[in-house]
């Protein structure tokens, strides 16, 4: 049926070698998402709006320091820990392999974010404030949260959508504007990097460091790097033993089991610091 | 008879609270249903009384002529006022009345002032309703069964004009719409008429 | 029942109650209008997105930039993907142009100075007749005694600016608070460029930068990350190796694999050294002529001053920093720069902002000559001429000693008229020149600024006309540093100014006071866009690049649909001959930094200042998203802080959030103490930026907001021969001011992960669930 959804899984690869922590996710995450203005305050009290942040570590003492960064978003677990916590079934996984926050079912009990391992689920303790002419920015495509829900990143949800409108419903080549044949109209990787359907943060990246893809395309230059995590998952569970000094794939807090869509690529260190 | 001086003051409280749930109870109500997509709202006051009828009914014309956006974007789209001058540059209206609502149109095109119409149809803001999409799933003639909003079978491929009514009701033949023309819009609807035609009923489709 | 005034109250109450139970429950009133647009734009689908190119404008580097435009309201900027600077991507700055589009406090109308200069106190005009005329009879009275600042222009709009003040007679001068004056000399002398070099990081195996920020603000960043992304990671080729010589751990620093703090100002030092093991151990690339490039027998003997051993010592490197003896680390780091070819030293920001800054940026580049990279792939790639021959292809800023010139020309009355666009000089001068109080004291001067925003310059203005924000204009850019072959991007209105707003374009104006004044023979356009359209027929007629079209028509239309033009084939000189010696006349140049201030002392600290990753040197302050997005390294927002070794905090009993004061022999500065382990112990960093004292309320510094400008403690000291301001050759004294507030920061903004604390690898290591 032509209106059967599309088998997607969607996810996100995190190249730490490639990430200069310049913060260009994190404003156009802020751009794209109705996320409110930080303000000192918001800050000051620690419940800054970040559905992407960029996290530094300090590691050795000087004159031998370094300083990593990793950007942190939601981590679209397959075994959620925010999910099963959540009285009014306001956060679900769907098809896609994203977990979905519906904000009209939140009713603010704030389980999800405490049970969240990464801490990227932003609670409203306000209403969402701009002044008057600043708000003719806002993304018609992204609700505005109100005080007392819960948010999160997303996925870009809305431009996939536009993308899947466009390529999978319409048919229309987003580079060219032509028809694509019926049995070719799947979004994939070369499609969302052309069209504007990547998340806000991958399309602004500008070392490349996150990329993002339907874990099916195998046309997707991150394919290998998902089916590595693939296969270490699988390992795992089978019992074996993953050589971690070989490979640079990983994910966050994997032993607590929650099976996260993004993957992340170690940084290398040519000079590592002595571990005291 | 007279409650006894120790009972006054339960008495009154009762009745205040009595009063104020009564109060929210009615408040609720009316919220609930008087607002539009809801169904038992009364028709809005137009700035200019246009009746479908002697557009659509008598005349013929297409409902995507004028809400020319209905098959290629989200939102039908109310028509520019230019739309409206492409006949009534030279038709004039049968009745004096007809004739000074067509002035106001003139009249706002002359003075380049734009008409603010009164919305009937309102989804929430949390909702993505694309009716490009749903007009072409209804006019797709390789679908061979499909499913109207109330569950019944549409065998034959429907036109435009047949599509909008499925949700908006028989607007042509109305001289005012008002929200009961059409279907009640509430999320259950949504998701049956979905249902029934095996779309995706995930959150996301919808919500945004 | 008997209304009493204590059940009146109750019954008030209730009404409200339902009032806003109604309210709430209610639509509001606005959600059910639905306006009805008077014309019929083709092109317009309600709810359905348009794709505009243009430039942006937050950064001096101008990306291109596409717009989402829905019904007239600009949404959001991403990198426009066929521009060859930054190939789709895009900075933090570049997203926040919506908010200076949108910002609630851009100047509405034209507006008339109606209390004492400086006040703030203006009274709205209107452009006819009342704006227009005084600013002609201004320019008729005084145009030839004035003064144009400007930010430093390219493309058309400096070509237009240049003619109009030549046409009244007066003089125009760019202003940049971090100039790359002294960079672009260095270019100028080692290379014989004009225009800015690009570095082809993205193919090169090693860089050795020294000083240059150049991941988060220095000249290109978003071109160089584009680069370093591929330079760590590219597909079809090895991991670069990248050393960082620096005296403040930069962000860029944090990304090097190996960062090596250096004494200020001895970066000059270092790279001669690199030079001469490379020259002494033969370790050249092949065709390279030594002797020419050090100037024979004698530049060797120059050269050999510069021994690592003895410079060691003087840049204040240590076993710990090296891990192991610093003179064997600077030998093995010449070894392998000169190895890993293509290899590419690149310097600025601080290394060239000290008294000696020329002498360090000219010793850096030289050694791109010695491992053969000038020119070629991986390494220096320069840019050629401009396609049209009327229009520069580099912009100009005016020096300190500029600066200097016109607050004396100001102060005696010689200047007379000063017109200001897209410049902030009062802010982003040091506070010592005292523009301000020159600019407040002279009773001849008028002031007409043509700032969208109010700051601590157009606030001293007599006039204001509000020019249109970049979103709302025409422009274009030569892109400074190109890729390496001619660009040219086309900058074009995409939406209209809201209702409310009567702003009018710069250039229009400037072109319609030219043909007021009879100046039409050197200005003969209508308006920019026919200017601009006039280098798009150029271009046409060129019949070659990247557009392709049969008419000028068609040449101007898909210009515009895909941002801009350019030739891939027209390259920049892949060769320049070294001067002859000229390692050795950079060597004999060798001077040692000097630093004014307070001399050395336990309280006394090298103060090493730098561009702030999101608001450069302040101009882009008033934008909210950009103060509040953090810093990378102190993830610090919306204030002024100061970066200073924890050890050191630690003796001096500071502590995260106590408020220092930082003194010079000029004045002194509060800042908001950020103790971390990576600073060296005797240097403190403060970012330019904050602290304006007038204009957007995001910006301005009031009490609480500890936001202080580090202008106003800089000494002037000046570059040697280029003029440009020293700007990290200042020592400060820093005391405590016993007070102590919460710095509003991103770092423990999560419980859970608690960052700051436990180094990444404990935190992301993987082990296997308990059944394995």
């Amino acid at each position: 049926m032509v209106t059967q959804r599309i088998d997607h899984k969607w996810g996100m690869v995190v190249d730490l070698d490639r990430c200069t922590g310049c913060q260009a996710c994190v404003v156009a995450c802020q751009a794209e998402n109705n996320i409110p203005i930080n303000t000192k305050s918001f800050y000051q009290q620690r419940r800054a709006y970040h559905w992407i942040r960029i996290e530094r570590y300090w590691e050795g003492e000087f004159p031998n320091v370094k300083a990593k960064f990793i950007p942190i978003m939601c981590q679209h677990c397959e075994n959620a820990p925010c999910e099963p916590v959540c009285p009014v079934f306001a956060t679900y996984h769907n098809d896609e392999g994203m977990n979905v926050q519906v904000y009209n079912r939140c009713i603010g009990t704030r389980y999800c974010s405490v049970n969240c391992p990464y801490t990227v689920r932003m609670f409203n303790f306000w209403d969402p404030k701009w002044p008057k002419s600043l708000r003719n920015q806002l993304n018609p495509d992204v609700t505005i949260r109100t005080r007392g829900i819960m948010e999160k990143c997303s996925f870009c949800v809305q431009r996939l959508r536009r993308g899947e409108v466009n390529v999978e419903r319409r048919g229309i080549e987003p580079l060219t504007g032509e028809r694509i044949p019926a049995a070719d109209r799947k979004l994939n990787y070369r499609q969302m990097k052309e069209g504007n359907y990547l998340p806000a943060c991958v399309q602004a990246c500008p070392t490349n460091a996150l990329q993002f893809a339907d874990q099916n395309d195998n046309t997707g230059p991150v394919k290998e790097y998902f089916d590595e995590a693939n296969e270490q998952i699988e390992t795992r569970h089978q019992g074996g033993h993953v050589d971690e000094a070989h490979t640079r794939v990983y994910r966050l807090f994997e032993e607590i089991g929650t099976k996260p869509n993004v993957i992340y690529l170690k940084k290398v260190e040519p000079f590592p610091l002595d571990k005291a | 008879m007279m409650p006894s001086r120790k009972m006054l003051p339960l008495m009154v409280a009762g009745g205040v609270v009595t009063v104020i749930m009564g109060f929210i109870v009615v408040v609720l109500f009316i919220s609930w249903f008087s607002n539009p997509p809801f169904g038992l709202g009364n028709a809005p006051a137009q700035p200019i009384a246009f009746p479908h009828t002697v557009h659509v009914a008598e005349n013929n014309i297409q409902c995507e002529f004028c809400h020319r956006n209905v098959t290629k974007g989200a939102a039908a789209t109310v028509p520019a006022v230019e739309t409206c001058l492409f006949c009534h540059k030279d038709i004039d209206g049968g009745t004096v009345t007809a004739q000074s609502e067509i002035e106001k149109i003139r009249t706002a095109f002359e003075t380049d002032t734009p008409i603010n119409w009164e919305r009937v149809h309102r989804l929430p803001d949390h909702v993505r309703f694309i009716h490009e999409a749903h007009i072409r799933y209804f006019t797709d003639e390789t679908i061979p069964v499909k499913y109207g909003i109330n569950g019944e079978e549409i065998i034959q491929s429907l036109d435009v004009a047949q599509t909008c009514t499925i949700c908006h009701g028989d607007v042509g033949n109305k001289t005012v719409v008002q929200p009961k023309t059409g279907q009640s819009l509430k999320m259950g609807t949504c998701v049956d008429c979905h249902r029934n035609n095996s779309v995706p009923t995930d959150c996301t489709v919808c919500h945004k | 029942m008997k209304l009493t005034r204590r059940n009146f109250l109750a019954w008030a109450g209730l009404g409200a109650v339902g009032a806003v139970a109604c309210e709430g429950f209610g639509i509001r009133r606005g959600e059910l209008d639905i306006q009805s647009s008077v014309r019929l734009p083709e092109d317009l689908v309600r709810g359905s997105d348009n794709w505009y190119a243009s430039l942006c404008r937050t950064c001096p580097s101008c990306e291109g930039i596409v717009i989402r435009v829905m019904e007239g309201r600009a949404k959001k900027i991403q990198g426009n993907p066929y521009y060859p600077t930054n190939q789709g991507k895009t900075h933090a700055r570049c997203e926040a142009g919506l908010q200076a589009l949108y910002h609630p406090d851009r100047i509405p109308t034209p507006m008339r100075r109606s209390g004492p200069r400086g006040s703030g106190e203006f009274l709205p005009i209107n452009w006819q007749p009342n704006g227009m005329d005084s600013l002609r009879s201004a320019l008729q009275a005084n145009g030839s005694s004035s003064v144009m600042i400007t930010e430093p222009l390219r493309g058309h709009m400096a070509l237009l600016a240049d003619r109009f003040v030549a046409a009244i007679g007066g003089e125009r001068l760019g202003f940049e608070a971090i100039d790359n004056n002294t960079f672009r000399t260095a270019v100028k002398n080692v290379f014989q460029q004009d225009s800015l070099p690009d570095f082809d990081l993205e193919n090169s195996k090693f860089i050795l930068s020294f000083g240059a920020d150049f991941l988060s603000t220095w000249v290109s960043p978003t071109r160089f990350n584009r680069g370093f992304g591929e330079f760590r990671q590219g597909a079809g080729r090895g991991r670069g190796m990248f050393y960082q010589i620096d005296s403040r751990f930069s962000m860029t620093a944090a990304n090097a694999d190996k960062w090596l703090p250096v004494r200020p100002g001895w970066e000059g030092y270092l790279a001669l050294s690199l030079a001469q093991v490379i020259v002494s151990e033969n370790l050249q690339a092949r065709g390279v002529d030594v002797d020419s490039l050090v100037g024979g027998a004698p530049g060797i003997q120059t050269l050999n001053n510069f021994r690592p051993e003895i410079v060691v010592p003087l840049a204040g490197l240590t076993p710990e920093m090296t891990g192991g003896d610093p003179v064997n680390f600077l030998k093995s780091l010449a070894r392998s720069f000169a190895a890993n070819r293509p290899s590419v030293a690149i310097g600025g920001g601080s290394a060239g902002a000290q008294s000696n800054g020329l002498f360090n940026l000219e010793a850096i580049y030289a050694l791109n000559f010695l491992v053969g990279s000038v020119g070629k792939k991986g390494g220096v790639k320069f840019n050629p001429a401009s396609p049209w021959a009327d229009v520069p292809n580099a912009s100009t800023a005016g020096s300190l000693e500029d600066w200097a010139r016109v607050t004396d020309q100001i102060r005696s009355g010689k200047t007379k008229l000063l017109l200001l666009h897209g410049a902030d000089p009062v802010h982003g001068l040091p506070d010592s020149l005292q523009l301000r109080d020159a600019i407040a004291q002279a009773n001849d001067l008028f002031v007409v600024s043509f700032s969208p925003f109010l700051d601590d310059t157009s606030v001293m203005a007599d006039l204001i006309l509000p020019d249109r924000v970049y979103l709302e204009d025409w422009g274009d850019d030569i892109s400074e540093p190109g890729p390496g072959y001619q660009v040219v991007g086309f900058q074009q209105p995409v939406v209209n100014p809201l209702f409310d707003l009567d702003p009018l374009s710069f250039p229009d104006v400037l072109l319609t006071m030219a043909q007021e004044l009879g100046k039409e023979s050197d200005l003969p356009w209508a308006n920019f866009k026919a200017m601009l359209r006039e280098g798009s027929d150029a271009l046409f007629n060129l019949n070659r690049g990247s557009i392709e079209a049969s008419s000028a028509d068609e040449f101007w239309n898909n210009l515009l649909r895909r941002g801009g033009w350019w030739d891939e084939l027209r390259n920049g000189p892949t060769s320049v001959r070294p001067a002859d010696g000229l390692l050795r006349t950079i060597a004999e140049k060798a001077s040692s930094p000097v630093f004014d201030g307070f001399g050395i002392g336990a309280d006394s600290f090298y103060l090493v200042p730098f561009a702030h990753n999101t608001l450069l040197d302040g101009y882009n302050g008033h934008l909210p998203w950009l103060q509040a997005a953090p810093d990378p390294l102190s993830t610090v927002t919306w204030q002024t802080w100061v970066e200073l070794n924890d050890t050191t905090a630690k003796s001096m009993g500071v502590k995260e959030g106590d408020i220092l004061r930082l003194t010079s022999s000029k004045d002194s500065i509060r800042a908001v103490a950020y103790p971390t382990p990576a600073v060296p112990p005797d240097t403190v960093s403060v970012p330019f930026g904050q602290g304006r004292k007038h204009g957007s309320e995001y910006a301005t510094d009031r009490s609480g907001s500890e936001s202080s400008n580090v202008m106003d403690i800089l000494e002037t000291t000046l570059v040697k021969d280029t003029g440009s301001l020293a700007w990290a050759g200042t020592r400060v004294r820093v005391s405590k001011t016993g007070e102590s507030i919460s710095i509003s920061k991103l770092e423990g903004d999560v419980r859970a992960v608690e960052i700051g604390l436990t180094p990444g690898e404990e935190i992301i290591k993987t082990i296997a669930p308990e059944n394995a």
